[in-house]
C-alpha cells in the first residue's frame, strides 16, 4: 500500500494505492491519526487506486471516521472501485460514510451546509 | 469433540455462505488456494454452502464435487409437491397442522444425499467441519460439529415453506441462512485467525408473478439485510482477519442452474485469485512472527 497526502484549502486528500489489509491497516490509521492531531480534520480518502480492503482495513477506516468526527471533522470517500464498494456495502459502511464519485465532489461537499 | 486450529500451520478457515448453486464458486476458491500452497484447516458451511463444505472436508476433488452437484442439485428435487402439506395448510383444524410444514417433498433430495454422502459423520472429515442451521423454536444459530452429515445438511437447506424443518435430537431446524447467511462467527469462535469468507447476496425477483416469487423476494430482502448486519459485526468487532471473496456473476444464476457450474467455478476462482498474493504475504508474516 502507498499513501500520498495533499492538503489544500483546509481539506486533506489522502490517496490510497493498493490494498488496505492486516499488513497495512496500521500504517493507514497512523496517517489519519497524525493528520487529525495536526488539525486536519476534514479528510477525503481518494480510493481510485484502492484495490481491496479486508476486515482490518475496514476497522482502520472506521477508526479514522470516528477520530475525525470526534474532532469536529469527517472522513469522506471518493472514487471507490467496484470491488471495494461491494465490501463497503456488505459491511454497512455505505450507510454511515459519505462517499462521492470523484475527489472533487468529495472536497466540494465540505463546503456544503451539513 | 471440536478440533482446534493449529496456529503455526500455513492455513486458513474457509466459510461458505448460503447461495444455492452459486456456492459452487467455493470450488474455484479451493483451486486458487491449492495453487498458492495454502491449506484449509477449517470449513464452515451454511445452507447450500454446507454441501460444498462437506465435499471439500471429505477430500473430494473439484471435479468430483462439481459432478456430485450436477447429479444432486437439479430442479427435480423441489418439483414434487407435498399434497398432504397443502391440504393441512388449507384445513388445519380438520387435518391437523404442525411445525414440520413444507410445500415440497424432500424424498428425492434425501435419496440423492444418501447416495452422495452415505453415513459420513462430520467429526470424521479430513478437515474440521462445522455446519450451521437455525433452531426453529428459538431462532438461534445451531452449529453441528459432529453427527451425521446428511442430517446437518438437510437441516441447513430447509428453506422455509419449501422444505420442512428437519429434526435432530428432538429439535427442529430450519435453513442456516435464517440466522446468519455467512457464518464467519463460527470460524472466529473455533479459533481461526485468518478467515476467507465467500458470500452471496440472494437475487431479487425480476417479476412478482406468483405467490412463490413474492415469498422469495421477501426472503431475499431479509436475508441480504441480515448478511450485511452480521458481516459488519464480525468484520469490525473481532481481531480475526476476514478476507471476503464475493464473486461477480454477470450472468443470472437461477436456483438449480447446474449447467452453469463451470462458469460459477471460474468466477469463484477469479475472485479468489485476486486475494492470493495478500494471503500469501499475510501467512508468511504470521509464520515469521
Amino acid at each position: 500500500m502507498e499513501i500520498e497526502t495533499n492538503t489544500s484549502g483546509g481539506i486533506t486528500v489522502v490517496g490510497i494505492r493498493g490494498s488496505v489489509d492486516g499488513l497495512t491497516a496500521d500504517e493507514l490509521m497512523r496517517t489519519f491519526t497524525e493528520r487529525v492531531t495536526a488539525g486536519s480534520v476534514k479528510l477525503v480518502a481518494d480510493c481510485s487506486a484502492l484495490d481491496y480492503t479486508s476486515s482490518a482495513g475496514l476497522r482502520s477506516l472506521l477508526g479514522a471516521v470516528k477520530l475525525a468526527r470526534q474532532h469536529g471533522g469527517d472522513l469522506r470517500l471518493a472514487a471507490i472501485q467496484t470491488q471495494v464498494l461491494r465490501v463497503l456495502d456488505l459491511s454497512g459502511f455505505t450507510g454511515i460514510l459519505k462517499h462521492y464519485p470523484d475527489v472533487q465532489s468529495a472536497v466540494t461537499s465540505f463546503a456544503e451546509p451539513a | 469433540m471440536t478440533k482446534s486450529v493449529d496456529r503455526h500451520k500455513r492455513g486458513v478457515a474457509v466459510v461458505i455462505g448460503s447461495g444455492s448453486v452459486k456456492c459452487a464458486a467455493a470450488l474455484g476458491l479451493v483451486n486458487a488456494l491449492n495453487r498458492a500452497g495454502i491449506a484449509i484447516d477449517m470449513l464452515v458451511g451454511c445452507s447450500a454452502g454446507c454441501l460444498y463444505a462437506t465435499m471439500i472436508a471429505a477430500g473430494r476433488t473439484t471435479a468430483e464435487a462439481a459432478e456430485m452437484t450436477r447429479v444432486l442439485w437439479t430442479s427435480e428435487i423441489a418439483a414434487q409437491h407435498d399434497r398432504r402439506a397443502v391440504f393441512r395448510a388449507m384445513f388445519p383444524k380438520l387435518l391437523g397442522f404442525d411445525a414440520r410444514f413444507g410445500l415440497r417433498s424432500d424424498r428425492l433430495i434425501m435419496q440423492r444425499m444418501r447416495t452422495a454422502f452415505g453415513d459420513m459423520r462430520i467429526e470424521d472429515m479430513k478437515i474440521p467441519l462445522h455446519l450451521t442451521a437455525t433452531d426453529f423454536a428459538t431462532g438461534n444459530q445451531a452449529v453441528f460439529s459432529s453427527g451425521r452429515a446428511i442430517d446437518a445438511i438437510r437441516a441447513s437447506i430447509a428453506v422455509p415453506f419449501l422444505f420442512s424443518p428437519w429434526p435432530i435430537d428432538g429439535r427442529l431446524y430450519l435453513d442456516g441462512y435464517m440466522s446468519d447467511p455467512l457464518p464467519i462467527g463460527v470460524a472466529i469462535k473455533e479459533g481461526a485467525g485468518v478467515i476467507v469468507a465467500m458470500g452471496f447476496e440472494s437475487p431479487f425477483q425480476e417479476t412478482i408473478s406468483t405467490a412463490g416469487r413474492f415469498a422469495f423476494q421477501v426472503s431475499a430482502i431479509l436475508s441480504n439485510n441480515l448478511l450485511k448486519s452480521q458481516y459488519s459485526f464480525h468484520a469490525l468487532s473481532h481481531h480475526a482477519e476476514v478476507i471476503s471473496i464475493i464473486p461477480e456473476f454477470k450472468q443470472r444464476i437461477k436456483l438449480f442452474a447446474t449447467e452453469k457450474i463451470p462458469y460459477i467455478i471460474e468466477e469463484g476462482e477469479r475472485a479468489a485469485e485476486a486475494q492470493m498474493p495478500y494471503l500469501d504475504r499475510l501467512l508468511s508474516a504470521q509464520s515469521a512472527a
